[in-house]
C-alpha cells in the first residue's frame, strides 16, 4: 500500500471520533428542549448552558477534525 | 426592514442575472455556453506569505493574507464603532440598521454576563464583546467573494496548479499532474481563523485573563486551586486526592488553550474545505445553501469563544467553594 492511501484511510478512521459527538450533542439538545418545554420562563438560561454544554461536546469531534486535517495536509 | 419594494425587485433581477451568468460560465446552457471547468482549490493548512520575510531578533515576520483580513476585520468593527458613536451623539434613542442589530447582540451579551459574572460584569464584560465581535466580523469575511481564491500566482517546485496564460491577466488554470514545475496559489485575503497563528494568540489572551481574574479577586488564595495542600495533612485520604485533582487543575488550565485554540480553528478551516469542496462539485447554486450553514457556523463559534471565556473568568472570581467540572471537558 503507498503512503497516500494510507493516509487517506487514516484521515477516514481518525474521524470516527465524531459518532461520540454527535451522540452527545443529540443528547444535550434534546434534554434541553424537553428543559424548555416543561419550563419555558426559563429558556433563556438553558439555551446558555446549552451551548456551553454542545461546545464542550463539539471539541471532541474538532479534535478528531484537526488529527484527520493533520494527517492530510502536514504529514 | 427599511427597504421599498421597488429596491427589492432590483435586486431580484440581479440574482437572476447572476444565476444565469453562472449557468452560462459553468455548465452547457443549451449549447451556448463556455462549460470552464472549475478547480478544486488545493487545500493548504499553513498561511502563505504575500511579501518576502522581514527577519527581526524575534524571527521572521511576513504579510500573510490572513493577517490582510483581520486588518479588514478590525477596519469593520472601528466604522461599526464610529457609526454607533455618531447615533448616540445626535441623541438617536432607537438604533435602526445594522448599529441597532449591534445594539441589541452586545445588550443580550451584556444580559448573559450579568447572570454569570454579577459584581465583576464590568471588568469581564469588555472581554466578552471584543472577542466575540472581533472572532465574528473574521470569520464573515469568509463569504466576501473573492475570498481564498483571489490571490498571486508562485512558480514553485511541486505546486498545486498548471497554468496556461491566455492574456495579460487571464489565465487558464488547471490541477498539476505529476510532480515537475506547477504553481501556487497564495489568496490575498484568507480567512483570519483558519491560521492557528491568531486563534492560539486569543486562546492564550482568554486564558492570561482567565487567571487574571482568579488572582485579582481572591489574591494568592487563587493558587491554592492549583497547589492544594490545605487539607493534605488534616485528612488523610482525601486530602492526597484533592492535591491531585490540583495538579489536574493545572493541566486543564493548559488544555483549555488547545481547546479553545483548535475549536475555532478546526470549525472554520473545515467550513472554508466544504465551500470549496461544493463549490468545485456544483459550480453553480449549490454553495447558497453552505454559505448560510457557514453564516451561522461563524457567528455560532464566535459566541461560544467568548461565553466559555467569560464563564471560565466568572468561575476563577468566584472562588475555591465552585464545582470542579472544568476538566471535564479536557
Amino acid at each position: 500500500m503507498d503512503a497516500n492511501a494510507a493516509k487517506l484511510i487514516g484521515a477516514g478512521l481518525a474521524m470516527i471520533g465524531a459518532i461520540g459527538a454527535g451522540a452527545g450533542i443529540g443528547i444535550v439538545a434534546s434534554g434541553a428542549v424537553q428543559a424548555m418545554g416543561r419550563n419555558p420562563d426559563a429558556t433563556g438560561t438553558i439555551q446558555t448552558n446549552m451551548i456551553l454544554g454542545i461546545a464542550f461536546a463539539e471539541a471532541v469531534a474538532i479534535y478528531c477534525l484537526v488529527v484527520a486535517l493533520l494527517i492530510l495536509f502536514v504529514f | 426592514m427599511t427597504e421599498t419594494p421597488k429596491q427589492k425587485v432590483w435586486g431580484r433581477w440581479v440574482v437572476l442575472a447572476a444565476f444565469v451568468l453562472g449557468l452560462f460560465l459553468f455548465t452547457g446552457f443549451f449549447g451556448i455556453g463556455l462549460a470552464i471547468p472549475v478547480v478544486m482549490p488545493a487545500v493548504v493548512l499553513p498561511t502563505e506569505p504575500l511579501t518576502a520575510p522581514i527577519s527581526t531578533p524575534f524571527g521572521e515576520f511576513f504579510l500573510s493574507g490572513t493577517l490582510v483580513a483581520l486588518l479588514f476585520a478590525d477596519l469593520v468593527i472601528i466604522a461599526i464603532a464610529i457609526g454607533i458613536s455618531s447615533a448616540v451623539k445626535k441623541g438617536k434613542l432607537i438604533l435602526t440598521g445594522i448599529i441597532g442589530g449591534v445594539e441589541a447582540l452586545l445588550e443580550m451579551l451584556h444580559g448573559m454576563t450579568e447572570g454569570t459574572a454579577g459584581k465583576w460584569t464590568k471588568q469581564i464584560f469588555p472581554w466578552f464583546a471584543t472577542i466575540t465581535l472581533i472572532v465574528m466580523i473574521a470569520n464573515w469575511t469568509e463569504m466576501l467573494p473573492g475570498v481564498e481564491t483571489i490571490g498571486k500566482l508562485v512558480k514553485e517546485e511541486g505546486g498545486h496548479y498548471a497554468v496556461q496564460a491566455v492574456g495579460p491577466f487571464l489565465n487558464v488554470v488547471e490541477p498539476a499532474e505529476g510532480e515537475h514545475g506547477g504553481y501556487h496559489l497564495f489568496p490575498y485575503v484568507r480567512v483570519v481563523s483558519t491560521d492557528l497563528n491568531f486563534t492560539v494568540a486569543l486562546a492564550l489572551v482568554a486564558v492570561v485573563m482567565i487567571q487574571y481574574f482568579g488572582v485579582k479577586s481572591q489574591g494568592a488564595n487563587y493558587f491554592s486551586k492549583f497547589w492544594a495542600t490545605g487539607t493534605l495533612f488534616s485528612k488523610p485520604i482525601f486530602g492526597v486526592i484533592d492535591f491531585g485533582v490540583g495538579l489536574l487543575e493545572i493541566v486543564s488550565e493548559f488544555s483549555k488553550v488547545l481547546s479553545f485554540a483548535f475549536r475555532l480553528f478546526g470549525n472554520i478551516f473545515a467550513g472554508s474545505v466544504l465551500l470549496f469542496v461544493i463549490g468545485s462539485l456544483v459550480p453553480v447554486f449549490a454553495q447558497s445553501i453552505f454559505y448560510l450553514l457557514e453564516f451561522f457556523v461563524g457567528a455560532i463559534q464566535a459566541f461560544v469563544f467568548g461565553l466559555l471565556a467569560m464563564t471560565f473568568m466568572a468561575q476563577a472570581t468566584q472562588g475555591h467553594g465552585g464545582e470542579h467540572h472544568e476538566e471535564a471537558h479536557a
